[in-house]
């Protein structure tokens, strides 16, 4: 995949004599930065090059000719990305004014008369652009979540509204359908379909749900599965015909469960769905012959159209289930993902060098807190000692191990002037 | 002295003589005791079977066993309960014909309801070396077309072999609609005895039957359970095994090709008889 125009880093090099532009070109691309490098004689070329491409990386001549000077042009460039830095080259350094130079974007100065070299002016980019990349990654970072989080916002009303239309209508639909083939091409007088799903790392681990002949969700208190006719018919895994159910039941094998009680014959068969999800079709009480009384019991015709609508229902039901199951998932994702963004956001508030100033959080330092009460027997404080540490650490932060050092003099002066004055820290038998 | 076979015949006329179900099954000695019996199902129910035989003037021992799921090493254990009411069934099949056998319940079935290969094979292995059970049912099977990798058949066949060179019996139930459909481990017939369904008169009674790999055929019907009274392969396999742990009882040590042996044996006796 190509880069985009953002993937990579953009230097310009603005110098109005050629050889200079392409002796920094070529530098710069025989170093293998993976950098886009374009070239400008005057600012007005410049100019024309960074309302093409984000310009990261200026190297720019102090004096460009024509009364035009970098310093200028760093301006003006300034106005199309307010990050760019620059490196100066100049042949007269101490015509810097450096104050103004820093607050514009200068980040290093190369003298032409001096001390400009390959190696020095590609160690003069490469400075920059291994502070450039990591900041221009956090700022993508950024903006990409910008843009995630308002197409999340976006999207997540949709969803929901998507299911909110469609939930009741596939499941309901395919049972109705289901039940309505069997009932009328079995004789059977009325039917429910029992849905039940186990997942350990769930609460309540099982649900049951019923649904009657016309799809509809069936309110009772159901008789747990593990002593329910459906579970033994899942066991047996092909459908079961009973003539006489409350005979049936009689043992205590089973409990029946209340839309089948007062029943008399029975025929149950299991639809194989999805691991972790049992289906049972229940059809009760089948018509006896035209002008007979009573009920009778289904035949092994019966239970062998159970069987093969068992086969076709339960692709139909798969994807009824499937259907609610994603859009479950999708609403659950989008949900994760705004949290997610959310919390990624918080975290990258400020620069990353607000950030490394900015003290550990709360926990972190109670922890600590707690740890050094702890250890600090003797005399001592655990919040002194804690915003000693947190000094020293921002000092390191903001001027590197040299402050620090200077630092650690400074305390061993400050004691050893103490010592000598209140004759401590001598050593004692 | 050696013996002498008898004018009538040889001597493997004289031994099928003396090997009569009287002498095996009927024998009083001839009660499951000494006998541990794993069933491989959907778990027991220990207070509806131990009410029923006490109802029935029979203690049984009490049943042990574990639960047995995927991804873990060790089965959970097992609290007297059933996940479904098929094991209950099955085990009042076995106990019904051998009430001093040792149950052992390895529920493979669990909360989840649904059974997967490799926990059986786990149960398997489990049954023979953990509990040292010397017979297995295994009233369950996979039908022939999904179980299509030879690879994952292969496995399941080195499951059940494991059962036949430790001599622990292992009888699965054939599908219900055998031969139409084949199932495993039921078509794995030589190291295992395979059961078909069919009615007798007397739920002692089976016969041997080859067809379609599928080698004896033995009382279709449970007692317990609303679908006991159905004819299902799930309730003739417990019944074959319910007969062998009598002839084990009067012998513990037999192997299980003798045992099948006998098995074969026994059923001429009853060829002549009528079935129910």
């Amino acid at each position: 995949m190509a880069p985009t125009d953002d993937a990579v880093e953009t230097i310009l090099i603005v110098d109005d004599e050629e050889p200079v532009r392409r002796t920094f070109r070529e530098w710069l691309e025989g170093a293998g930065l993976n950098c886009r490098i374009l070239a400008a004689a005057d600012a007005e070329a410049a100019l024309v090059k960074a309302n093409e491409h984000t310009i990261d990386l200026a190297i720019l001549d102090w004096n460009l000719g024509a009364g035009n000077d970098g310093l200028r042009l760093l301006e003006d460039l300034y106005l199309f990305n307010p990050d760019v830095v620059a490196i100066m080259i100049t042949g007269f350094a101490q015509q810097a004014t450096p104050l103004d130079a820093m607050r514009m974007g200068v980040r290093d100065y190369l003298d032409k008369n001096q001390d400009l070299n390959r190696e020095s002016f590609l160690a003069a980019v490469g400075r920059q652009l291994h502070r450039i990349r990591p900041a221009k990654r956090e700022r993508r970072l950024h903006a990409s979540l910008i843009a995630l989080r308002e197409a999340l916002e976006k999207i997540l009303p949709l969803v929901q509204s998507a299911q909110a239309l469609q939930d009741p209508v596939p499941l309901p639909q395919a049972i109705h359908s289901l039940l309505h083939f069997l009932l009328r091409s079995t004789g059977g007088t009325d039917g429910v379909l029992l849905l039940r799903s186990y997942d350990a790392e769930r609460e309540p681990q099982e649900t049951c749900r019923v649904y009657d002949a016309s799809g509809a969700p069936v309110t009772a208190e159901l008789v747990p599965f593990a002593r329910s006719l459906a579970g033994t018919v899942v066991s047996l895994q092909e459908p079961y015909a009973i003539t006489n159910l409350g005979k049936a039941a009689a043992d205590g094998a089973v409990e029946l469960q209340p839309f089948e009680r007062g029943r008399q014959s029975l025929l149950a068969a299991p639809i194989a769905v999805a691991p972790g999800v049992q289906v049972v079709l229940e059809l009760f009480d089948k018509k006896g012959a035209p002008g007979a009384t009573g009920n009778t019991a289904f035949t092994v015709e019966d239970q062998r159209l159970a069987a093969a609508a068992a086969d076709l229902g339960a692709e139909m039901l798969r994807q009824a289930l499937a259907e609610r199951q994603m859009q479950q998932v999708l609403i659950q994702a989008v949900e994760a993902a705004l949290e997610a963004s959310a919390s990624i956001t918080t975290t990258l508030q400020g620069t990353a060098r607000e950030r490394q100033e900015q003290p550990p959080p709360a926990p972190v330092l109670e922890r600590l807190r707690e740890t050094l009460n702890e250890n600090l027997a003797a005399g001592g404080d655990a919040a002194d000692t804690l915003r000693l540490a947190e000094a020293i650490r921002v000092l390191a932060v903001r001027h590197g191990p040299g402050a620090v050092e200077h630092c650690i003099r400074v305390v061993e002066s400050v004691r050893a002037l103490l010592d000598a004055a209140t004759g401590e820290g001598e050593t004692r038998p | 002295m050696s013996a002498s076979p008898s004018n009538n015949g040889d001597v493997f006329d004289d031994v099928f003589a003396l090997l009569t179900p009287e002498r095996l099954l009927h024998d009083p000695r001839a009660t499951g005791e000494g006998v541990t019996v794993c069933l491989i199902d959907s778990g027991v129910d220990q207070a509806v079977l131990e009410e029923r035989f006490r109802q029935r003037g029979q203690q049984i021992y009490p049943i042990a066993g574990g639960i047995f799921t995927a991804g873990s090493q060790q089965p959970l254990p097992y609290e007297g309960k059933q996940s479904t009411p098929h094991g209950t069934t099955v085990a009042d099949i076995v106990l019904s014909l051998a009430p001093r056998v040792r149950l052992y319940s390895a529920d493979v079935f669990g909360p989840q309801g649904s059974c997967e290969l490799d926990v059986v094979m786990q149960a398997l292995h489990w049954a023979i070396a953990e509990w040292k059970c010397k017979i297995i049912n295994l009233s369950l099977g996979v039908p022939e077309q999904r179980l299509q990798q030879v690879q994952r058949r292969y496995q399941f066949l080195r499951a059940i072999e494991e059962g036949y060179f430790h001599d622990v019996l292992i009888f699965a139930a054939a599908h219900n609609e055998h031969p139409l459909t084949r199932s495993y481990p039921a078509a794995f017939a030589p190291p295992l005895i395979s059961v078909d369904k069919s009615a007798f008169a007397d739920p002692l009674q089976f016969a041997y039957n080859l067809r379609e790999q599928i080698e004896f055929q033995a009382h279709g019907r449970g007692r317990l359970g609303p679908f006991a009274s159905e004819p299902a392969t799930s309730w003739a396999a417990p019944h074959l095994a319910g007969i062998a742990a009598r002839i084990l009882s009067l012998r513990p040590g037999l192997k299980p090709f003798e045992v099948k042996t006998i098995l074969y044996w026994l059923s001429k006796h009853f060829r002549n008889e009528s079935p129910a």
